[in-house]
C-alpha cells in the first residue's frame, strides 16, 4: 500500500502503540485486539517498514514449559507430590502400601516424598506417614501458576511466578539439555515496539474510514465529497476475463485474402465434392495417372450427381484426351470413359475452382484466387491432415506470357513472403507447359518452397473455351501458417482442444510481411 | 515423384567426368532435369525426379545422358541398329491377357558390379513406377547363351511347371502365385485369365512367367555377363515400347551393341504385324517462331533456340525463316504440342534468359460474396463474445450430433475416423466441447464451414453457421438470444416454429424461420446426445445457412 493509506491491522496495533506508548510481544498479543500470532508479525512488518513503528528495545524473556516429566504429571492428573500429600491425606500411611500403588512412578516418588517431608508437608515415622502442614511447599502453587496456564494454552513467563515456584522450576529444569526434567526454560527474544512520529501523523491522517467504491448513492446525495477512497494496489496484472475471438488459422487466411483482393484477384468459390471430370479430367490430367486412384482421392459413396458439365464441353474435353482434337496435341491416345468421368469424389486440388471459372466465361483481363478446402487420401500424422486448405488461382490477358509468370511469382515473393531473395526452379505439372517452381529465403523462416505456376496447355483452356494465355498458380501456405502459429504438428491446426486453442495466437501481419 | 538412389562413381564414369565429393556441381544443371539433389552422402546420390512423363531420367544412365546433353549437346542412340538376328513368336493366345512384347539383344563388355545394380534398379523403377506395378510392362534380363531362338510368348494352362528363380523345386504356374511371396503380390494382374503368360525358347526351356519371375536356369544375369536377352511385357504398347527403348540406350551407354530381335504377332499391332523391337522414338515438334516469342515474352533467337535444343538432346533444324522442326531423343514420347518444345527451350537457356514483367493488365479484385457474409457474422459472433473454431469437414460415419438422415461416406476412407462428410456443423462443436470439460466456462464456440447435402440426386455443399452454449447451466435462452443479436443487427425478421429432432430436448426444439423460410434449427441439446458426445454440461444449440443472411 502507498502514501499513508493504513491496513485495517495497521491501524490497530498503532492505536494501541499510541495508548501505551511502547509494549512487548505478549502484552500486544494479550491486549492491543489482534486476532492472532500471525496478524501481529504482519502488522509490525510493514509498520516497521514503513517507519511508522520502531523497536525501542529488545528483551529476552524467559518462559517455562513441560519437559518429559512434566507431561507425564500432567497426564497422570497432578505432580507426584500432590498425588503422594493428598494419598496420606486420604489415609493411605504405609509406605509399603504407598509403593505398591499404580499410580506412582517408582523412581520419583522417593524424591517427591523426601521434598514433601523438606517442606514441612509430611511428617515420617518409621514406616508410616501423615499429614504435618497440609497444602505446604511451592506444589499447589506450581500446580496452578504453572502447569494448569500451560495446559490452557498459555505462556507462562519465568517473571511471572512467585520466588518459591521459581527456584523449584529452576532446581527441575536442565542446565545442559541432560536426562528427562518437568520442566524446560526457553529463552525467547521479545520487541518492544513504539510508536514513532510519523506512525502519529499517519494515524491522524487515516482517522475516517476510507471508502472502497464509488457508488450511485453517494453520487446522489453528494456523499462523496466527504469521501476518501482508499488507495490501490495497482502493480498488479489484469483479471483474465472471457473474450470472443476469431480461430487463428481463419484469422491467417483473412489476411492473405486481403493481400490478394489488394492485389487485384477475385475470390472463386466451389463446393466440396466434385466429379472426376473438373477435378482431374478437364485439367487434361489422364484418366491412367497414377495420383486419380483410390490411393490419392476420396471417392464418395453415393449415385447422387455432382455436376457435370454441358454435352458439349464433355465431347470436347473427351476429345481431346483421345486425339487432341483441334488444340494441336496428339493426346494421350487412349479410350475416354464417360462413366469415370462422373464419378463423383471430394475435391482433391485448388486448381479445379480455376477449371469451372475457366469454363464460365471469366474476364479478359481476369486474375482470380481461391483458398479452396481440398483432400487427400493420406495418412494423418504431424505433417498431413485429410482436410488442407490450398490457395491458388489463374491469370488471363490477351499478352500472358512467361515473363509475366516469373513477375507474378516474385510479386508473390515479395508481397506475400516479405522474401529478400528468391530462385526459379523448372517444375513439372500435368496442366501446365512451361511450369516454374518458386523457392523462397523468408525473413525468419529461411529457404522454403513458396508455390508455382504454370501457363496452361491449349488442351485445358480450348475445350473450355479460353482462347487467351492463361498463367495458373498455387502457393503452399500451411507452413508458413504453422510457423506463425508456432505450432509443431499441423493437426494443431483444427484442434478441438479450447484450452491449447485459446493459448495460441498469431499476427499475420508479422509473418505475411511486405518486403521489409 | 520417384526418388532414385544412384552411384556418384556409376555417373562419373557414364558421364566420363569427375563428379566431386557431395556433387555441388551437378545440382543446377540437375534442375534443368526437373531433378533436385536430395542428399549426397559418400558414394549414394539421393535424386527426386519430378517429370512423370520422363521415366528415361529415373536411372543412373539415364541422369548422365541427360547432364552430358547439357555439356556437349545432343548424341545419337541406337542409331545405325543391325538388322534382327533373332526371332520371338507371339502366341493369338496372350492377346486378351498380356498382348504386348518389346525384346532385344545385346553383347558388350562384362558387367561390372555398379552396373548389375543399376539395371535391378532401373528394371524395379520402370515396372514399378511407369509400370503401374507390372500391369503395363513388366521386365525380364536373362543370360543369352543358353537361350535357342526362336522365342515363343504364350498364354499356358496354369498347371505348366517350371523351376523358378530363386526357389528350391520346380512348381506349377499355379503354384507360384499362391506359394511364392512375389507370386501372391502379382497374382490380381492375371485375375480372371484363362492362361498364364510364358516364355520359352525353341529348346524347351523357360525364360520366365511374365509379369511374376524368371525361371531358374536362364533368368539372372550378374556380374561378368557380357551377353544378354531383354524382354519387356504389358498391356500397354507404348509402356513397354519406351522401357524398352530406354534399357537399350542405357546397356548401348555402357558400351553395348544393340542386336534386335523380330516380334511376330498372330495379327495386327500398332506397330504393324512385324515389329523390329526396340522401335528407337522419333517423334517429331514443330514450333513457329511466333509460338516462342508470345508463349516466352522474348524474340526467338535462331542460334539460340538450336544450342538449347541440342542442350536437351534434340536434333533440330530451321524449316523456314521463322520455324523450327526438332526431333525428340529416342528414349522420350512425351511431346504432345508444340508448347513442350518450347518448354524445353526455355528451361534449356535458364529462366535468367527471361526477365520478369508484371502482369500488364489492371484488374479490380473483390473477395466472394459468401465471405463478405461470412466476415460479417463473425465479426458479430465475436462481438457476443463467441470464440470460433476451425474444424476438420470429414468425421466418422455416426458421429454424435450427425443430422438425420446421415453423412455422405467415402467408399475408401483410410481410417474409421474420416470415412464420411460432415452435413452439419454440430458434431465438430459437440468434439470440442467433449474435449474442453477443464477450460473455463461459459463456453460459446461458433463455427462458419461449408457441409455437404445428399438431396434429389444431387451433391451441394452448403455454408452453414452453428454456435454452441455450455455451462452449468445453459438454456434454450443463451443461444436464442445469441441468435436474435444476429438477426437483429442483420435486420433479419426472426421466427421459430417448433420441431422435433432427436438432436434436441423435445418440446425445447425449433426451426429456425428468416423471413418466413426455414433455415435451420435451434434447440436444447438432449440429454442422450451429450451422453453420447461424452458432455458433462447442459448446453444450447442453434445451426442456420449463411445465405439466410446474404444482403440480397
Amino acid at each position: 500500500m502507498q502514501g499513508s493509506e493504513l491496513h485495517p491491522l495497521e491501524r490497530t496495533l498503532l492505536s494501541f502503540l499510541r495508548d501505551v506508548g511502547e509494549a512487548g510481544e505478549s502484552l500486544i498479543l494479550e491486549r492491543s485486539g489482534l486476532p492472532d500470532e500471525g496478524s501481529y508479525r504482519r502488522a509490525s512488518q510493514w509498520l516497521l517498514s514503513r517507519g511508522f513503528a520502531r523497536e525501542s528495545s529488545r528483551t529476552v524473556e524467559s518462559f517455562v514449559e513441560l519437559g518429559p516429566l512434566g507431561e507425564e504429571a500432567l497426564a497422570a492428573g497432578g505432580m507426584p507430590e500432590l498425588l503422594l500429600e493428598s494419598a496420606v491425606a486420604a489415609g493411605a500411611v504405609d509406605i509399603a502400601e504407598l509403593q505398591a500403588d499404580a499410580r506412582f512412578d517408582p523412581p520419583r516418588w522417593g524424591s517427591a516424598l523426601g521434598a514433601l517431608i523438606r517442606a514441612g508437608a509430611l511428617r515420617r515415622e518409621g514406616s508410616a506417614l501423615s499429614t504435618a502442614a497440609p497444602g505446604a511447599g511451592p506444589f499447589r502453587a506450581c500446580w496452578e501458576t504453572v502447569y494448569e496456564p500451560l495446559r490452557s494454552g498459555s505462556r507462562v513467563p519465568l517473571g511471572s511466578l512467585t520466588e518459591a515456584v521459581r527456584d523449584l522450576v529452576l532446581s527441575r529444569s536442565p542446565r545442559r539439555g541432560r536426562g528427562r526434567a518437568e520442566f524446560v526454560v526457553v529463552e525467547k527474544t521479545s520487541h518492544v515496539l513504539a510508536i514513532t512520529p510519523e506512525g502519529l501523523e499517519a494515524l491522524d491522517a487515516s482517522d475516517g474510514e476510507a471508502a472502497g467504491a464509488v457508488t450511485p448513492a453517494m453520487l446522489a446525495d453528494g456523499s462523496w465529497r466527504k469521501a476518501r477512497f482508499r488507495r490501490y494496489d495497482l502493480d498488479m496484472p489484469p483479471s483474465k476475463i472471457h473474450c470472443g475471438r476469431l480461430h487463428p488459422y481463419r484469422s491467417f487466411l483473412d489476411a492473405v485474402r486481403r493481400k490478394f483482393v489488394a492485389m487485384g484477384f477475385k475470390e472463386m468459390r466451389g463446393s466440396l465434392a466434385e466429379t472426376e471430370f473438373w477435378n482431374n479430367d478437364s485439367l487434361f490430367m489422364p484418366q491412367f495417372h497414377p495420383a486419380r486412384d483410390i490411393h490419392d482421392v476420396y471417392f464418395l459413396d453415393t449415385d447422387s450427381r455432382a455436376g457435370l458439365p454441358d454435352q458439349s464441353t464433355l465431347d470436347r474435353v473427351a476429345s481431346t484426351h483421345e486425339d487432341g482434337w483441334e488444340t494441336g496435341s496428339r493426346g494421350w491416345e487412349y479410350r475416354f470413359d464417360r462413366a469415370q468421368a462422373a464419378r463423383a469424389i471430394l475435391r482433391s486440388q485448388g486448381t479445379v475452382l480455376s477449371a469451372r471459372t475457366l469454363a464460365s466465361g471469366p474476364a479478359v483481363p481476369g486474375k482470380y484466387f481461391a483458398i479452396a478446402r481440398c483432400f487427400r487420401y493420406d495418412q494423418v500424422d504431424a505433417t498431413h491432415l485429410p482436410d488442407f486448405f490450398q490457395i491458388e488461382g489463374i491469370v488471363l490477358g490477351e499478352s500472358i506470357n512467361l515473363r509475366h509468370l516469373l513477375g507474378l511469382l516474385e510479386l508473390f515473393a515479395v508481397r506475400i513472403a516479405g522474401a529478400t531473395e528468391y530462385e526459379f526452379c523448372p517444375a513439372y505439372f500435368p496442366f501446365t507447359e512451361p511450369s516454374v517452381e518458386l523457392v523462397v529465403k523468408h525473413p525468419d523462416l529461411g529457404w522454403m518452397e513458396l508455390g508455382g505456376a504454370g501457363l496452361f496447355r491449349p488442351e485445358v483452356t480450348l475445350p473450355l473455351g479460353v482462347e487467351v494465355p492463361v498463367i495458373a498458380w498455387g502457393l503452399g501456405l500451411d507452413r508458413m501458417a504453422m510457423l506463425a502459429m508456432g505450432l509443431g504438428d499441423i493437426r494443431d491446426l483444427m484442434t478441438s482442444d479450447l484450452s491449447r486453442l485459446r493459448r495460441t495466437t498469431v499476427l499475420p501481419d508479422r509473418i505475411l510481411a511486405e518486403g521489409r | 515423384m520417384p526418388k532414385i538412389e544412384i552411384s556418384r562413381a556409376d555417373l562419373a564414369s557414364l558421364l566420363g567426368a569427375e563428379v566431386e565429393e557431395g556433387a555441388g556441381s551437378i545440382r543446377k544443371p540437375l534442375l534443368k532435369l526437373k531433378a533436385e539433389l536430395e542428399s549426397c552422402g559418400g558414394d549414394a546420390l539421393k535424386i527426386e525426379l519430378k517429370d512423370t512423363n520422363r521415366p528415361d531420367l529415373w536411372c543412373v544412365e539415364g541422369v548422365a545422358r541427360g547432364l552430358r546433353a547439357i555439356r556437349t549437346g545432343r548424341m545419337d542412340h541406337l542409331a545405325d541398329l543391325p538388322p534382327a538376328g533373332r526371332e520371338l513368336v507371339v502366341d493369338e493366345s496372350v492377346s486378351g491377357i498380356r498382348p504386348w512384347i518389346a525384346a532385344f539383344a545385346a553383347g558388350g563388355p562384362p558387367l561390372s558390379a555398379l552396373a548389375v545394380e543399376a539395371l535391378i534398379a532401373s528394371q524395379e523403377k520402370l515396372a514399378g513406377s511407369f509400370g503401374r506395378n507390372r500391369k503395363t510392362a513388366a521386365i525380364g534380363f536373362y543370360r543369352l547363351s543358353g537361350l535357342t531362338f526362336p522365342v515363343t510368348y504364350a498364354a499356358v494352362a496354369p498347371t505348366t511347371v517350371f523351376h523358378p528363380l530363386g526357389e528350391e523345386r520346380p512348381m506349377s504356374l499355379d503354384e507360384v502365385l499362391e506359394r511364392t511371396e512375389v507370386g501372391r503380390r502379382y497374382a490380381p494382374l492375371l485375375d480372371g485369365a484363362a492362361g498364364y503368360p510364358l516364355l520359352k525358347d525353341s529348346a524347351g526351356m523357360v525364360l520366365s512367367f511374365p509379369p511374376v519371375l524368371n525361371a531358374e536356369e536362364t533368368g539372372r544375369i550378374s556380374e561378368g555377363d557380357s551377353e544378354i536377352f531383354c524382354e519387356v511385357t504389358g498391356t500397354d504398347w507404348h509402356t513397354v515400347q519406351l522401357t524398352a527403348v530406354i534399357l537399350a540406350c542405357n546397356l548401348e551407354d555402357r558400351g553395348f551393341s544393340i542386336e534386335p530381335v523380330r516380334i511376330i504377332y498372330p495379327g495386327s499391332s500398332p506397330g504393324g504385324e512385324e515389329v523390329c523391337s526396340p522401335v528407337p522414338y522419333a517423334d517429331t515438334l514443330t514450333a513457329g517462331f511466333d509460338l516462342i516469342s508470345s508463349i516466352t515474352g522474348c524474340p526467338a533467337d535462331p542460334d539460340a533456340i538450336s544450342d538449347a535444343l541440342s542442350s536437351m538432346d534434340y536434333t533440330s533444324w530451321l524449316t523456314g525463316p521463322n520455324e523450327v522442326r526438332a526431333v525428340l531423343p529416342p528414349y522420350r514420347h512425351d511431346g504432345m504440342h508444340p508448347v513442350d518444345l518450347v518448354e524445353d527451350i526455355a528451361v534449356a537457356r535458364g529462366f535468367d534468359a527471361y526477365p520478369p514483367l508484371m502482369p500488364p493488365d489492371f484488374t479490380v479484385g473483390a473477395p466472394a460474396p459468401e465471405e463478405e457474409t461470412s466476415d460479417a457474422l463473425r465479426t458479430i459472433m465475436t462481438g457476443l463474445g463467441c470464440e470460433e473454431l476451425l474444424l476438420p469437414v470429414l468425421q466418422s460415419r455416426e458421429r454424435p450430433g450427425t443430422a438425420p438422415p446421415g453423412a455422405v461416406s467415402i467408399r475408401n476412407p483410410m481410417t474409421a475416423e474420416y470415412s464420411a462428410v460432415r452435413n452439419s456443423l454440430l458434431p465438430g462443436l459437440l468434439g470440442v466441447e467433449s474435449a474442453s470439460g477443464h477450460s473455463s466456462y461459459p463456453h460459446r464456440l461458433f463455427e462458419v464451414g461449408e457441409v455437404l447435402l445428399d438431396e434429389g440426386g444431387r451433391l451441394l455443399t452448403e455454408i452453414r453457421l452453428a454456435c454452441t452454449v455450455f455451462g452449468n447451466e445453459a438454456f434454450f435462452g443463451d443461444a436464442h438470444s445469441i441468435l436474435g443479436a444476429i438477426c437483429s443487427q442483420r435486420s433479419a425478421r426472426l421466427s421459430l416454429r417448433p420441431a422435433e429432432d432427436l438432436r434436441f430436448v423435445p418440446g425445447r426444439c425449433a426451426e429456425i424461420m428468416i423471413e418466413e423460410r426455414p433455415c435451420g434449427m435451434i434447440g436444447e441439446l438432449a440429454p442422450s446426445l451429450l451422453t453420447a458426445a461424452g458432455i458433462a454440461r447442459p448446453g444450447s444449440a442453434f445451426e442456420v445457412e449463411l445465405a439466410a443472411f446474404a444482403i440480397r
